[in-house]
């Protein structure tokens, strides 16, 4: 066999191999989603999957349950405000930490680092304990600060290196002009670093919308957000996957458009700390 | 994108810049990050603390609180619950790490090459590492299911006997790890692919036109050069895996019996099932030091800032 023929004939069992290996990796999420159309009586009945099974009752339903509605609601809400809370403090941080030189400049990155990966169960129970103290627990306030534990660390951390990209010459040339560092902030460096923004937006609202342990806890009927109340949709005697599968498709659409829209930067994202629980 | 655009640069500029105080002060952009760090962070992690040292009822029915010093951490140690969370703990990231880090090594280097569909099979394949933690959870537990779950459907149609997975400890632990692997190995394949990917094509060609064999250049060439992306994959897997607890909460909340209570689902169960809130610190405080000591080992090995600034926002 030649070397040419010997190539094509790995490529195309590599191909194969792919496929296999997607079809294996995407049957979970397919299910749920194929799920979502379906009946629950029809799912717990284990009948053979048939097109004419597929309905939009699930969603209804999903979409007339006011605690879910409520939920999904609260996750929009506490998913932007700790996003807007993050990037908007992030972003000075990180411009703090990488224009300065300053003692300790090394430590107090690597420690927002590090904060970034403690484990919320390490956390929670203490700040379940001072949220009740002081009335916060079950407010969007309350679960939007909780988030913000995880997400300020992380936005900092996708922002640095955006920030230290920016040439030492837009600073000098801003400050003959008579800026102040807080202008040089809000008008030369925020423009600069807006694609940064942008991800590290992105990344952190993800963070929020899938957070579960927090909500959990933290909240109760008035702040609790879709993945725990995804979650109430079955255990005990109710058992009903389809409206569970309809309202995690709503939850994994965004999700899965941004991944796939953000190719490019996903590793850089995933890598400062893990994906969220 | 790059910054290659330059405005002018003056003598003037440099001089401006240094007398507004060389830098001027970082304080101001500092300060409000670092106040939620304390709300969030910093206090809870001393409250934490000060909680692990008193024998603390959640609610004022569960009785007085009282100081007891270690007591907590002594009772702990004696709790065969505690060695037991630990040990499952243990395993799952012993199992699962290592078979998440072949795989994902093995995928890499076959589809680190161009073929048809290539970019979509590489973006697809990382769609569950985004599958909501929760919901991930939730589907494995259906699949699983008697009567009506995927797994038992295919068994029946082989005509092997129905299993109830999650109600069984050994097949419920095994099954949580499954779904690990399931859902997280695709994080390392990419983690490993950027490595690969970096790593001069024409280093690889050599060994290929010496004549090394695959083992040799996979064991002599390509493992060394990718040494610092495995070890950061590894990290990352075990801090992450250290924390675990929404997935395998609703997969099967820590049963049948103690068989899949890891220690955060332990933590969970001495704080909000037992109300022991002074036991549940001093698990928070334990395994609060095992992450902080596997993620300050991982920032100095391979997140350095020098490291970070080198990136320059072009990825």
């Amino acid at each position: 066999m030649t070397m040419a023929n010997r190539r094509k004939t790995i490529t195309t069992a590599v191909m194969f191999f792919a496929i296999a290996l997607l079809l294996i990796e995407l049957y979970p999420i397919i299910i749920t989603l194929l799920n979502g159309f379906r009946r629950d009586i029809v799912i717990l009945s284990g009948q053979k999957f048939e097109l004419n099974q597929l309905t939009l009752d699930s969603y209804m339903l999903v979409f007339k349950n006011r605690q879910m509605m409520k939920a999904m609601g609260n996750s929009v809400i506490v998913g932007l405000l700790s996003t807007a809370l993050s990037v908007g403090v992030g972003a000075m941080a990180a411009y703090g930490i990488s224009r300065f030189k300053f003692r300790g400049r090394n430590a107090l990155a690597y420690s927002f680092l590090v904060f970034r990966m403690l484990p919320q169960m390490s956390l929670v129970v203490a700040l379940y304990m001072m949220f009740k103290a002081v009335g916060l627990r079950d407010t969007i306030f309350g679960i939007t600060l909780a988030h913000s534990s995880f997400n300020v660390p992380y936005v900092i951390w996708m922002l640095i290196p955006f920030f230290t990209a920016v040439d030492k010459s837009y600073e000098e040339a801003a400050m003959v002009d008579g800026c102040t560092r807080w202008t040089l902030f809000k008008l030369v460096f925020l423009p600069l670093v807006a694609p940064g923004l942008v991800v590290a937006a992105v990344f952190a609202f993800i963070n929020s919308w899938n957070e579960f342990l927090y909500a959990l806890i933290l909240t109760g009927v008035k702040a609790r957000t879709a993945p725990v109340a995804i979650s109430s949709l079955i255990g005990g005697d109710t058992l009903t996957w389809g409206q569970m599968c309809a309202a995690s498709t709503v939850m994994l659409t965004p999700v899965f458009v941004f991944t796939l829209a953000m190719q490019r930067f996903l590793i850089r994202g995933v890598a400062a700390g893990g994906v969220k629980g | 994108m790059t910054f290659s655009r330059r405005p002018a640069t003056s003598q003037t500029g440099r001089v401006a810049l240094r007398r507004s105080g060389g830098q001027g002060s970082p304080v101001p952009f500092l300060v409000p990050a670092l106040l939620i760090v304390f709300a969030v962070l910093i206090f809870p992690i001393v409250f934490s603390f000060v909680v692990s040292l008193f024998d603390w009822p959640l609610s004022a029915g569960g009785g007085q609180r009282r100081f007891v010093g270690a007591g907590n951490y002594k009772d702990l140690v004696m709790d065969k619950e505690f060695w037991n969370s630990l040990r499952l703990q243990l395993g799952f990231i012993f199992i699962a790490i290592p078979l998440e880090l072949v795989l994902g090594l093995a995928a890499a280097l076959l589809l680190n090459r161009e073929f048809q569909g290539g970019r979509v099979v590489r973006a697809l394949i990382l769609l569950p590492v985004f599958f909501l933690p929760v919901v991930s959870g939730m589907t494995w537990r259906f699949m699983l299911q008697p009567r009506y779950g995927a797994l038992n459907n295919f068994l029946l149609s082989l005509g092997a006997p129905e299993i109830t997975w999650l109600g069984h400890p050994t097949f419920a632990y095994a099954a949580i790890i499954v779904q690990d692997i399931w859902r997280m190995w695709p994080f390392v394949f990419m983690l490993l692919y950027a490595g690969l990917a970096g790593i001069p094509s024409d280093v690889l060609e050599a060994a290929e036109i010496d004549g090394a064999t695959f083992w040799k250049r996979l064991f002599l060439v390509i493992l060394p050069l990718m040494y610092p992306t495995i070890l950061t994959a590894l990290l990352l897997r075990i801090i992450d895996a250290l924390r675990i607890f929404s997935e395998v909460y609703v997969m099967t909340e820590g049963g049948p019996g103690m068989s899949t209570t890891l220690f955060s689902l332990y933590t969970h169960r001495q704080a909000f099932g037992y109300m022991k809130v002074g036991m549940a610190s001093a698990m928070a405080m334990f395994l609060l030091t095992i992450s902080v000591i596997f993620a300050v080992t991982l920032v100095r090995k391979n997140m350095s800032l020098e490291k970070l600034e080198d990136q320059g926002g072009n990825r």
